[in-house]
């Protein structure tokens, strides 16, 4: 299947800050492709990119087997995008919020009510949006994103700063999309959320491409594996924690299994948060 | 409806509603429009052509109907108390100026006896006022003992160019008619100005501009919107004061192109500003230049050179031309043209600076 999104070896600079510096990967429909990094390591640049709000001071976009610079136009049309700010018209309710972009699409009739409820705001669709929390304002502006139903959704820190119950709907959303044949790029600096969501991730970091796979894959090849024992000792409750990737500690946790002081034994993987530091050096925050 | 006019349509109808849910515009737009409407028929339709003037002559009743008759347009209102006359002319209602004559001036004068009289002004009484007073008692004084001047007065020969306006001078309503107009102008493009900063600064036209809605679309919407909101109003206040009972076509040709010069102004006032504060300040910058030539209707004499060059001149000139002259159209054509001019300088220095503002964005 052809990939939605493809984008080769793309850069960009804001000047002398270079913010995006050979980035390549593809995104098929139906998958959700997870671009994770710190803040300001390029994330929101690449997305500017791909949705035509910047253009590529090198390297290749490509949407829905549309050019992105030539067919910007048409890109526009059949995507999706929610930014990180909230900028939704704060004067005007939902619904005419939405409305609005529905007829920017060209939709004269579009199920408005549908769109709040799926993202649990249809008691409040008639009110002014400047009466909205933050994790409203945020649900307001995923479904804005899916006026059009987009084939391609670009997702800019779609859960960034929510409360639990707003975060699990967008997520609920996402994956919703994504059954549908919609192909789900989202930046994030949660290792959860993208571990949750993702497909594939790519980690990003000063505008470059550490690693990309899917993120089982990652934790696995490059993260540890151990298990924490919990056992009574003479001096009180002890903890052990055996590496599995090293020589001898199988022998060790087989020694240790069956014995009666063992109180507990977790088996511990890898995060992504681990496998991203040991690319960047640094943490995702 | 084609794609694109559909999008353009769809960004005014939602400006529309931004600007008649915000309260503080709404209400400056309104109370303006009825403030300027009621100050504009509470004002004098005529002017008060003669001058009213204070005089405390004793037992001289026939002197001072000589005295009125002396010069024409000149209002005598007799005192007995010189009291009351210094009162009067401090007050300045009844009277602009005062002549108080000593007691015996007539009997003084007849003999040739030496005397003086007080001439009472108010303390903003024009400069010219004086001497014209001072000849007024001399004439007086010829009336009084029966004399001609000793010197032959030559003959005069009045010569109007232009319309007489005797009798029917430019009333101060009339010459406030064009700045009320202004005032409007003027709110509507900070109200424009107001509407396309916060689209900028809350981020909101990238979100338009990833949809197929381009940077054209809403540079037209915007500027339907402001020239819309300008010129309906200025309509509507025009409408209000009973202009347009001639010259019609000039005046909403005028009121067009003022609109769409202060939607320009609105355009790089709405870039430069980053907040409301920085809004005053640019729309200021454009309003205060902007406003002088309406002003300058105000105070007799002619606009000095550098007001004349002032964008908004020419509609100040085609409002005044055709509300108090009766001017047509081959009196304001050159106006109109020149502000023509204007206007397209100032649209294309709007459109291009939002234009890059908002691809900074």
């Amino acid at each position: 299947m052809d990939a939605a999104v493809v984008a080769e070896d793309l850069a960009y600079a804001y000047g002398e800050l270079v913010a995006v510096d050979g980035v390549s990967f593809a995104v098929a429909p139906g998958e959700v492709f997870g671009v994770l990094g710190p803040n300001g390591a390029g994330k929101s640049t690449t997305i500017k990119l791909l949705t035509g709000q910047l253009t590529p001071a090198a390297g290749r976009v490509a949407v829905l087997g549309l050019d992105g610079v030539a067919d910007r136009a048409a890109i526009q049309a059949r995507i999706g995008v929610c930014f990180e700010e909230k900028n939704v018209y704060p004067n005007l309710s939902a619904r005419e919020n939405l409305r609005f972009f529905g007829r920017l699409f060209g939709i004269r009739e579009l199920d408005v009510d549908a769109l709040l409820a799926r993202v649990g705001l249809s008691e409040r669709g008639g009110d002014r949006v400047s009466g909205y929390s933050k994790g409203m304002r945020q649900r307001l502006m995923v479904a804005r994103a899916l006026v059009n139903a987009p084939d391609v959704l670009f997702l800019d820190e779609p859960t960034d700063g929510l409360d639990p119950v707003s975060a699990r709907t967008i997520r609920r959303l996402i994956r919703d999309e994504a059954a549908r044949g919609a192909a789900v790029l989202l930046t994030t600096h949660d290792m959860y959320e993208a571990d949750e969501l993702a497909d594939r991730v790519a980690f990003i970091d000063t505008g470059r491409i550490l690693a990309m796979d899917a993120p089982e894959e990652l934790k696995l090849r490059h993260g540890t594996r151990s298990v924490r024992v919990r056992l009574r000792g003479a001096g009180g409750i002890e903890e052990q924690v055996i590496s599995l990737d090293g020589d001898g500690d199988t022998d060790l946790l087989a020694d240790l299994v069956g014995r009666p002081e063992v109180l507990t034994i977790h088996t511990e993987e890898a995060t992504l948060e681990d496998v991203f530091v040991a690319f960047a050096g640094r943490g995702l925050t | 409806m084609s794609a694109r006019r559909g999008i353009v349509a769809a960004i005014l109808a939602k400006d529309l509603r931004a600007f008649a849910r915000d309260r503080f515009y709404v209400s400056v737009s309104l109370l303006g429009l009825v403030a300027y409407v009621l100050l504009f028929w509470l004002l004098p339709a005529t002017v008060e052509e003669t001058v009213p003037l204070g005089v405390r002559l004793e037992g001289a009743g026939p002197v001072l109907t000589g005295l009125a008759g002396a010069a024409d347009g000149l209002d005598v209102v007799a005192f007995d108390d010189a009291v009351a006359l210094e009162t009067a002319v401090a007050a300045g209602d009844e009277v602009v100026a005062g002549l108080d004559f000593p007691p015996g001036f007539l009997a003084d004068v007849a003999a040739g006896a030496p005397t003086t009289v007080r001439v009472l002004l108010p303390a903003d009484a024009p400069e010219e006022l004086r001497p014209a007073l001072t000849a007024l008692v001399r004439e007086l004084a010829y009336l009084v003992a029966g004399e001609t001047p000793p010197v032959t007065v030559p003959a005069v020969d009045e010569a109007i160019v232009g319309t007489d306006r005797a009798g029917a001078q430019v009333s101060l309503r009339e010459q406030l008619r064009p700045l009320l107009v202004f005032l409007v102008l003027l709110v509507e493009m900070f109200a424009l100005a107001s509407l396309i900063a916060a689209e900028i600064h809350q981020r909101t036209i990238t979100a338009i501009l990833v949809t197929p809605a381009r940077v054209s679309d809403v540079l037209a919407a915007k500027s339907l919107l402001g020239t819309g909101l300008a010129f309906g109003q200025a309509l509507l206040i025009l409408l209000a004061t009973g202009t347009f009972v001639r010259g019609w076509t000039i005046l909403a040709v005028a009121l067009l192109l003022g609109s769409v010069l202060v939607t320009g102004m609105a355009m790089i006032a709405g870039s430069l500003g980053r907040d409301f504060i920085g809004i005053v300040f640019w729309s200021a910058l454009f309003m205060i230049p902007l406003t002088v030539p309406a002003f300058s209707v105000l105070f007799p004499g002619s606009a000095a050179a550098w007001v004349q060059a002032l964008p908004t001149y020419g509609l100040v000139r085609v409002i005044v031309g055709v509300t108090a002259y009766g001017d047509g159209w081959s009196q304001v054509g050159a106006d109109l043209a020149v502000l023509a001019g204007w206007c397209l300088v100032a649209f294309a220095v709007g459109v291009v600076v939002l234009r890059r503002r908002v691809a900074r964005v």
